[in-house]
């Protein structure tokens, strides 16, 4: 996040730079390069060939055989490739209709979230993707994890909120793409009340994106949003495989829509000025 | 003035004298994210890479010495985390003409070490401050420093992916940009202070400077009128290289790669942004 400022100028601190650095420079080794003990391998070009023939783990067993089918499978969706997007999808489609192994995504699904987060994104948007009752069942279980007031904060915001809100943001898309009456009720609730904006903005993207962005959709959403995010409405998104015409065209509309998105024009620094505390409040 | 001189070249000269001591903490080395991972296992932990990388982005033994310098196959350490990610900047995006915000000749620039057209010569390090993700640092004497912070390389951090490391490549590499050509940010590390407008992360917000798909060409990035109309902020260039992974990457990215940019790259279009929301990318689709 920050920019911070060193430079000391001075005439002391420049004398004593240039004292101290000329004996360091005079016995100043080769520097040493990082170095392993591990053998050369192949190389990528030739691994991801090999990867991308790697057949998904079966979905299968009850118990702790499911448990390991799914941990195993969670490994091997976690490094696919683009090219094997729809037979993720056609595994989890059909692993939707198995409760013993939808029950086991869910409890990896709470594991990660707590040691994982990338791989919390991944198994929830594995259950989102089988789209079932047995998946719903688990993403409005993980939608009920409280949300924290308080953590640890780090560049303006509290991490605990952004990685509960960006975990819940994807229970939301799976939720969103049921397309179903107990499914939308959870995404509604979202956009009305869930204390994280992104939460929120996931929830009104995803309902639009499940309901072809129409304006029959906008008007469903129109009670549930809050007036200060009435724009989300509105947002543009580049789609994958979108042309730049089609995307520019939307991004010229939205900016017609809403001039005061526009911002101001960028100031030059004042040379030699450096952060303070301002001046005094006046007396 | 005259003492705080004194006591600054004083520090100054402790400072280089412990200069070479290795930092007392380290970040958790226990793990690596699913992510991270998954990326590695793309090159097996490729030799002739980091053999080239640590010149690139000008990493100095003394700095990452007790993070993995002498281990850089260890997946779980942060010299080597830090070089997935930079491996995923190298060769990971598609450039696409159509389609993508900018173009790995961008991209790379802004986290490389070489002085550019982007920003003045800079070296890369590793902190375990936890006050932000990352930091942009000038100095007097010699290059300009980026150092990349725990929450970055910690398995169970939202950012401890390779793809949000390396959205943080930029975003510190735009702040150095900000530098060279003198541009004021905001007096809040660079930022802009409080959380004005549609922005909730505390003294850490921007203006988006919305622009088309190809309004840049490759390596164009740089570039600016000195508008509204044809400028970039640090998140916003972040949030662009997000997308750009997350929607533009090669096929053989990793998917769980490409969900942490999303996660990433939304999460901050919503946040950090005065005149927000950024553009949100791909489609909500949850596989």
């Amino acid at each position: 996040m920050s920019r911070r400022t060193t430079r000391a100028p001075g005439v002391l601190l420049s004398a004593l730079a240039l004292v101290l650095a000329f004996p360091a420079a005079s016995t100043e080794k080769k520097p040493k390069p990082p170095e392993t003990t591990a053998p050369a391998g192949a190389r990528p070009s030739e691994i991801v060939k090999q990867l991308a023939t790697q057949k998904p783990p079966v979905l299968a067993g009850t118990g702790a055989d499911a448990t390991k089918s799914v941990a195993a499978f969670v490994d091997w969706a976690a490094a696919s490739t683009s090219d094997q997007a729809d037979l993720v999808r056609r595994a989890v489609a059909e692993a939707g209709r198995s409760a013993e192994i939808m029950g086991a995504f869910c409890e990896e699904a709470f594991a990660a979230q707590r040691e994982d987060h990338s791989r919390a994104l991944v198994v929830l948007a594995l259950v989102g993707e089988a789209r079932s009752k047995y998946g719903e069942e688990c993403l409005v279980k993980f939608m009920a994890i409280p949300f924290p007031e308080k953590g640890t904060v780090v560049d303006g915001e509290i991490l605990e909120q952004t990685a509960l809100g960006t975990l819940q943001a994807k229970a939301i898309d799976g939720l969103a793409y049921l397309k179903s009456d107990s499914g939308d009720k959870l995404v509604f609730e979202a956009i009305a009340k869930h204390p994280s904006r992104i939460v929120r903005a996931e929830a009104i993207a995803a309902y639009l994106w499940n309901h072809d962005n129409s304006d029959k959709a906008k008007e469903a959403l129109k009670p549930y949003v809050r007036k200060d995010e009435l724009i989300f409405l509105d947002r543009v998104t580049r789609v994958e495989g979108e042309k730049k015409e089609s995307f520019n065209r939307k991004l010229a509309a939205y900016l017609k829509a809403h001039p005061e998105v526009r911002p101001p024009a960028p100031t030059k620094a004042q040379p030699g000025k450096k952060p303070t505390v301002g001046e005094p409040p006046a007396f | 003035m005259t003492t705080r001189r004194a006591i600054s070249a004083l520090l100054f000269a402790a400072a280089l004298a412990f200069h070479s001591a290795p930092a007392a903490a380290v970040c958790n080395q226990s793990a690596a994210s699913t992510a991270d991972t998954a990326l590695w296992n793309t090159h097996g932990c490729w030799q002739a890479f980091f053999l080239w990388s640590y010149k690139a982005y000008d990493q100095r033994s003394s700095d990452w010495n007790n993070r993995g310098w002498n281990d850089a196959c260890n997946v779980k350490l942060e010299f080597p985390k830090h070089w997935n990610a930079a491996y995923l900047v190298t060769y990971g995006l598609q450039d696409q003409n159509c389609c993508s915000w900018h173009g790995t000749s961008d991209y790379r620039a802004l986290g490389e070490a070489r002085g550019s057209n982007f920003h003045t010569s800079l070296y890369h390090t590793c902190s375990d401050d936890n006050c932000c993700f990352g930091s942009f640092d000038t100095h007097f004497f010699g290059p300009n420093e980026i150092s990349t912070h725990c929450p970055l390389y910690n398995s169970t951090a939202t950012n401890g992916n390779p793809a949000s490391r390396a959205g943080d490549f930029m975003h510190e590499g735009w702040h150095a940009w900000l530098d060279k050509y003198n541009w004021d940010n905001g007096s809040c590390g660079g930022h802009r202070c409080g959380t004005p407008g549609n922005c909730t992360a505390k003294d850490a917000c921007d203006y988006f400077y919305f622009h088309g798909v190809g309004a840049y060409a490759f390596g164009a990035l740089y570039q600016t009128d000195g508008t509204a109309n044809r400028f970039h902020s640090p998140n916003q260039v972040q949030v662009e290289f997000l997308c750009d992974v997350a929607d533009y990457s090669k096929s053989w990215v990793p998917a769980s790669v490409k969900q942490s940019a999303k996660a990433d790259a939304d999460a901050r279009a919503v946040a950090r942004f005065i005149n927000g929301p950024g553009y949100k990318c791909g489609n909500p689709r949850p596989w």
